[in-house]
């Protein structure tokens, strides 16, 4: 199995601070389930470039306010 | 967990059931027989028909449990998912095909052919929904 690689994300914390909106409306709003937006906020999953990109426009941030890359991780 | 990965998990075990059903009566009669015993016809349509029906047993009561899911379609981690377990499929079932292929090079029993082909069948879509769960788990 392939490395996972070191992409952090804020998106619980975003999530929250939107109004408490859940995973369910979350995923919802970006065309992903539940569990995947739960993987996400877990780093079991790094989201297309298409659902990072309605995540970052659905919060209102930059690409890179939602996402990031553990420096020490390489 | 989601829809789709309960359902790997029925359907492992379904399959897993209708193999040891397949292969323990298969070695009961060749035992009786002293030999590989040749593929029956109603032994394999009995398999198919139980598969099909505990899949739809094991589905109606997962949808059951969480109805708001049931009609989940499939999203992008799904799809993933869905295209590395399909793969890993692919390359159990080409080993072994390829393995009963070479067996019968050695030894020309079509009956084993069979035998291997089917199990080959079996062991892929194991692997198939093994490798669903493993990923659902451990994360893409």
């Amino acid at each position: 199995m392939a490395k996972r690689p070191p992409i952090t994300n804020r998106v619980k914390e975003l999530r929250e601070a939107h109004g408490q909106m859940s995973q369910a409306a979350l995923g919802e709003a970006i065309g992903v389930t539940r569990q995947t937006v739960i993987a996400i906020e877990q780093g079991r999953y790094s989201p297309s470039l298409e659902s990072a990109f309605r995540i970052s426009r659905l919060f209102g941030v930059g690409l890179e306010d939602v996402f990031g890359w553990a420096e020490d991780a390489g | 967990m989601s829809f789709h990965e309960k359902s790997a998990w029925v359907m492992g075990a379904v399959l897993l059931a209708g193999a040891i059903f397949y292969f323990k009566t298969v070695t009961e009669m060749s035992a009786a027989m002293g030999e590989i015993a040749p593929p029956v016809l109603p032994l394999v349509v009995a398999y198919i028909i139980a598969i099909i029906v505990l899949s739809i047993i094991g589905h109606v009561l997962i949808a059951i449990t969480k109805p708001s899911e049931a009609d989940d379609t499939m999203d992008e981690r799904d799809r993933i998912i869905a295209s590395r377990a399909g793969s890993f499929s692919g390359v159990l079932l080409g080993i072994g095909v390829l393995s009963g292929l070479g067996g019968y090079l050695m030894n020309y029993d079509g009956n084993q052919l069979f035998h291997i082909a089917f199990g080959a069948m079996m062991i892929a879509s194991l692997g198939e929904y093994a490798s669903k769960i493993w990923h659902y788990r451990r994360g893409v």
